[in-house]
């Protein structure tokens, strides 16, 4: 950090700034305080202000111009007396202003809107960093790749001496295999969990159950990827996989997608649970009014009516589960292959990711970049499901609000 | 009315229910046996949750119980001044150039004094099973405090040295008799030894803090690894996510939830943050690499990375949550300090926001508990190397290599000797336990706060 | 000191009682919110709940099909007879009363499927029609019987939430009358309903008179004086008077029930 120092003096030149401003508030304002159109804090907060934003904007603009290269590291101390000078003219501008008629309050208000509207900026920012960063490196891979090998390529053998066959689609394959089976896993479950716990549990049962739920939900992923690991894949390898001769891996589709979905539960089922909530009382009434058992209530008439919403949970568990990464880096394997067998060890994208980045080989191959291409993948499938199931959500929400 | 009137009497209508209410038709029963079966879906949905909580929680803490105790060997070590100290002057710095290898041979010594001295004698135990029984970070051990305190050449001093991880994992029950038989690392008679050793009182097991404060040690010394470099990496990110996100987080709340007008741009702002919320977490990591390594050209492994691309991730969470507690205030508090003459902006930052503040409290802790637990991003950002030294202080450290809590455990688990998937157990305890308190105070927040209009 | 006038079934022969309510409590926790009512309701005749609101009246009405099971806090004594069996008795299915005793609710709430389906609901569940076709005549029976065919037997497929507001209600009341309940209890169902709904569904609560018992709860003393032949009226948890409606509102004999018609309490 070359320019911390610059960065401090700026925040000394703003705490002068406001003891400055506010004394000279006062004295511009003689015997009767009341005759300023601010209070005097506003004058020295204005003034404050208005030392401090320059410099850091100097600061802000050098640090871009750095990190694209126009700037060398020997610009660090022309750039920090440039920062304070700016500090110095925003300090002296913020003076001259102070006067009975000067509006200090809108002033230092209209500041702090701006700075606001800057941080709730940050998302789109944060959003283009993830779009650009991952076409940008596409594009590179793509240079060095043909795109028609990557998306239509059934083979993936990455070598170290290069000519890889990198084929996204048997690791496509085994991302919806696995994701397949965690939603067969978490959906019925979730489901059911939260229909009981809305429609027939008590009082009693819903307070020791629901905190158990949410507990289940924040726990981090890597516990259930050790959790797949050393339990439940060894379990399905020693009692399923080698007696019926299907396999003997410890990690597999299988072991993956159980614990995904054991891990994906409380989301679908907290989900479910809000979108039963909303099912309006009313709608239950009358076909309990008409003789209707409670289950027969649920699922002729609360499940229809709260569908759309259910069909959006699902796909945001979806989305979830193909972005998922640790529990398949411990529990699925890294054999990149395309079988129906769930007792074999197959791959993700994710996993794939992982491995292509933290391995050693040279940043620029398109071992390495094969990798910003499986991201933008990613981002792009579930970019997709999100959009669709957040906008059924909304609507869902909307027609009964 | 133009329609008919129902004419005929009621007991002419077709398919009316006739009997008495006191007896089930067969109809009737068969849709109370459909009414149980679904109940009982809905019962075994939620004992199923229920069993793989416990299952899950369970095998984590018998896993991970063992790292927190540790076998350890009480030897009489004579610090033998010919060998560490060649040159007699009990200076530290040509101490130093002693070799650990060399305390290696004092320390053998002294395992073989031990053995003479209580007569053990077992048939078949090779010299390679004694000097086996201590771990090789033993000498390291020992080193440390000579260096640390010169004085001690020359003498007797009693040690608690560690034993090596196979001997370790015997006493936890990991490694037995018949697995010592296929084990080239250890063998029946070593563990014998171990035994005789553990009976006469000299091999005890007790608890581990040096678990909590050691760093990683290599793959041939799992029992010197601890997760002190860790919980420092850990506890760096987190305040890295906690002094950026939470400021930017409330500003950008604030901002959407009382000032933003209602056009495009915000419109694009909120789909932006809930989409932002379901993005896989390993995309964020590679905006990391991309952004943070890659372009700005931040230091791999540092914690002020890996807190930057937390904060990104946790952003929306605080930012949903925030707007929650906000949307929470009612209007009425709004126009009674509008009334009194207050700008917007004191409104909002004299009454709405303090009135906020516990909701806002507990959606940055149910963020910050998020961002502890997350593994993925931090991959990619080269926080899984193995760092052995600890991060200097703030804010020097932020730019020094660490490991963080979650990550330690994924780089224990693909390590080969099984003793780590015990030390990666016991780092999800102290994870979890983290985990617990952030949210217990969560939840103490909410209770002691919460305000209902 | 009301007993005396507690019960007026002078006119009235056992034969035509199709309920009878005895020391009915109702409680909701630890509120007694209703207290020793006893009642005899009549078949073939509309019989007409009041009172000002918090009552009871909407209670009574909803412990007659037990629908106050499905509120956990809600706990019910004494006897409600239906034909002279006990509802409350342990043996006895909700499921199967309700199909006995129908509900039309306060808001109009069809459920969100075809009008065809809305009307079917209740046949179908209880298994009222061995065929399609006999269905198809349930349907339109129910459809006529609420009035309401002849503006939508054009479109039986099109969503039962698409219809106005008078037309959904009338809707619930053909969905209660295809299971054919001997009992049609009605909750306030013109409350949502403009004043042309209104006297819509009041005609039709007069020809439904013709098959069925009807009660229906009323917050407007004039719409119970249109429609009932009987009228009860609650106040505070109490069943105050009950009698033929002409006199209720004529010659009310307690003097709460005077106060409330001429509007001072209420």
């Amino acid at each position: 950090m070359p320019l911390s120092w610059a960065i401090f003096a700026s925040f000394l030149l703003a705490a002068a700034g406001y003891i400055i401003g506010r004394s000279r508030a006062f004295a511009s304002a003689g015997p009767d305080v009341r005759k300023l159109h601010s209070r005097p804090t506003y004058h020295g907060y204005s003034v404050a202000l208005t030392a401090l934003f320059p410099p850091l904007a100097v600061l802000a603009l050098a640090g871009l111009l750095r990190m694209a290269g126009v700037l060398s590291a020997e610009a660090g101390p022309v750039v920090g007396l440039l920062a304070l000078g700016a500090g110095v003219v925003g300090l002296g501008l913020g003076v001259t202003r102070i006067g009975q008629q000067f509006q200090a309050r809108n002033a230092v208000e209209r500041m702090v809107l701006g700075l606001l509207m800057l941080c709730s900026l940050i998302a789109i920012v944060t959003t283009a960093g993830i779009v650009l960063s991952l076409v940008f490196e596409t594009g590179r891979f793509f240079q060095v790749y043909d795109w028609r090998t990557f998306f239509f390529g059934t083979e993936w053998t990455p070598r170290f001496q290069g000519n890889s066959q990198l084929g996204i689609v048997p690791l496509l394959w085994g991302t919806l295999y696995i994701s397949f089976i965690a939603l067969l896993v978490a959906v019925p479950i979730g489901l059911f969990a939260a229909i009981y716990m809305s429609e027939y549990a008590s009082g009693r049962v819903r307070s020791i159950v629901k905190p158990a739920i949410e507990i289940l939900a924040g726990i981090p992923t890597i516990v259930y990827g050790l959790f797949a690991l050393i339990t439940v894949g060894p379990l399905l390898r020693d009692y399923f996989a080698q007696p019926l001769g299907l396999g003997n891996s410890g990690s597999s589709v299988l072991t993956a997608g159980l614990v995904m979905g054991i891990m994906l539960i409380p989301f679908v089922s907290s989900l479910s649970d809000d979108i039963i909530n909303a099912v309006p009382q009313s709608l239950r009434d009358g076909a309990l009014g008409l003789g209707s058992t409670p289950s027969e209530t649920v699922r002729q008439v609360v499940l229809p009516a709260a569908l759309p919403g259910i069909v959006g949970a699902v796909l945001l568990a979806a989305s979830r589960a193909i972005g998922e990464t640790m529990i398949v880096v411990l529990g699925a394997g890294a054999a990149a292959q395309m079988s129906l067998n769930p007792l074999e060890a197959m791959t993700t994208i994710t996993v794939k990711i992982v491995s292509q980045l933290t391995g050693d080989s040279d940043f620029n191959s398109p071992e390495t970049l094969v990798a910003f291409a499986l991201g933008l993948t990613l981002f792009v499938i579930t970019l997709a499901l999100n959009v669709v199931a957040l906008y059924i959500v909304r609507k869902y929400r909307e027609q009964y609000e | 009315m133009t329609d008919l009137p129902l004419s005929q009497p009621a007991a002419a209508m077709p398919g009316r229910r006739t009997g008495s209410l006191l007896a089930q038709d067969d109809r009737t029963r068969r849709r109370n046996a459909a009414e149980s079966r679904f109940r009982l879906y809905g019962v075994i949905a939620i004992a199923i949750s229920m069993i793989a909580l416990v299952v899950l929680l369970a095998t984590i803490l018998t896993g991970g119980a063992g790292a927190f105790r540790q076998t350890y060997l009480n030897i009489p070590v004579t610090l033998d001044a010919e060998v560490l100290d060649p040159n007699g002057n009990r200076d530290p710095a040509e101490m130093a150039k002693v070799l650990t290898l060399a305390y290696g041979r004092v320390l053998d010594a002294a395992v073989d004094g031990t053995i003479a001295r209580h007569g053990i004698q077992i048939e078949g135990l090779s010299e390679a099973d004694i000097d086996g029984l201590i771990s090789r970070e033993a000498s390291a051990q020992v080193r440390d405090r000579v260096l640390a305190n010169p004085e001690l050449v020359g003498q007797t001093v009693e040690f608690d040295v560690l034993v090596g991880g196979r001997i370790d994992g015997y006493f936890k029950g990991r490694v037995t008799m018949d697995s010592a038989e296929r084990d080239s690392n250890t063998s029946p008679q070593q563990l014998m030894l171990a035994q005789e050793l553990a009976d006469r009182g000299e091999m005890v097991t007790r608890f581990n803090w040096n678990f909590l404060t050691n760093a990683d040690a290599s793959d041939q010394r799992p029992e010197a690894a601890g997760v002190g470099v860790a919980i420092l990496g850990s506890l760096y990110m987190m305040l890295v996510v906690l002094v950026l996100s939470v400021p930017i987080g409330v500003a950008a709340s604030i901002y959407l939830e009382e000032f933003a007008p209602k056009n495009r741009l915000t419109d694009i702002i909120e789909v932006n943050i809930s989409n932002l919320a379901a993005v896989p977490s390993i995309v964020f990591g590679i905006l990391g690499l991309a952004a943070f390594i890659n372009f700005a050209g931040l230091p791999q492994s540092a914690p002020i990375v890996g807190g930057l691309v937390l904060t990104l991730m946790t952003l929306p969470t605080i930012i949903i949550s925030t707007r929650a507690a906000l949307k929470a205030v009612p209007p009425s508090i709004r126009d009674a300090a509008l009334g009194v003459g207050a700008s917007k902006m004191q409104s909002v930052f004299h009454h709405v926001l303090p009135l906020a503040m516990p909701g806002i409290l507990t959606g940055t802790i149910i963020g910050l508990a998020q961002a502890l637990g997350e593994t993925a991003p931090l991959l990619l950002i080269g926080m899984v190397a193995f760092v052995r030294n600890f991060p200097d202080g703030l804010p020097g450290g932020l730019m020094d290599p660490a490991s963080a809590l979650p990550v330690q455990v994924f780089n224990w688990t693909q390590r080969s000797d099984p003793a780590f998937i015990e030390r990666a157990s016991g780092a999800i305890i102290v994870l979890l336990i983290f985990l617990l308190c952030m949210n217990l105070l969560a939840i103490w927040l909410r209770r002691r706060f919460e305000r209902r209009w | 000191m009301y007993d005396t006038n507690r019960r007026v079934e002078t006119a009235v022969t056992p034969d035509d009682i199709k309920i009878q309510a005895r020391k009915v409590q109702v409680y909701y926790g630890d509120k007694h919110a209703l207290k020793d009512v006893d009642v005899d309701i009549l078949d073939k005749t509309v019989t007409a709940f009041i009172g000002p609101s918090g009552c009871g009246k909407s209670t009574f009405l909803r412990c007659i099909n037990r629908m106050n099971d499905t509120i956990p806090i809600a706990r019910v004594e004494g006897q409600i007879l239906l034909d002279n069996e006990d509802v409350y008795d342990r043996r006895v299915d909700p499921v199967q009363l309700r199909a006995k005793v129908g509900m039309v609710f306060q808001k109009p709430n069809p459920f969100p499927k075809s009008i065809y389906d809305n009307v079917a609901y209740g046949p179908r569940i209880h298994g009222l029609a061995r065929n399609r076709s006999e269905l198809d005549g349930i349907v339109e029976k129910a459809l006529r019987g609420a009035a309401l065919w002849n503006e939508v037997k054009d479109r039986l497929q099109e969503p039962g939430t698409g219809l106005s507001g008078g037309q959904q209600q009338r809707l619930c009341i053909a969905r209660a009358v295809a299971t054919s309940p001997e009992v049609l209890l009605m909750d306030e169902p013109c409350s949502a309903l403009d004043p042309i709904a209104t006297a819509q569904v009041e005609d039709l609560i007069e020809e439904l008179r013709e098959q069925f018992s009807v009660v229906i709860v009323t917050h407007s003393m004039q719409q119970a004086a249109r429609v009932s032949q009987k009228t009860a009226f609650f106040h505070l948890g109490n069943l105050v008077e009950y009698g033929d409606t002409d006199d209720i509102f004529t010659r009310p004999r307690d003097s709460r029930t005077e106060a409330y018609i001429s509007g001072r309490i209420g």
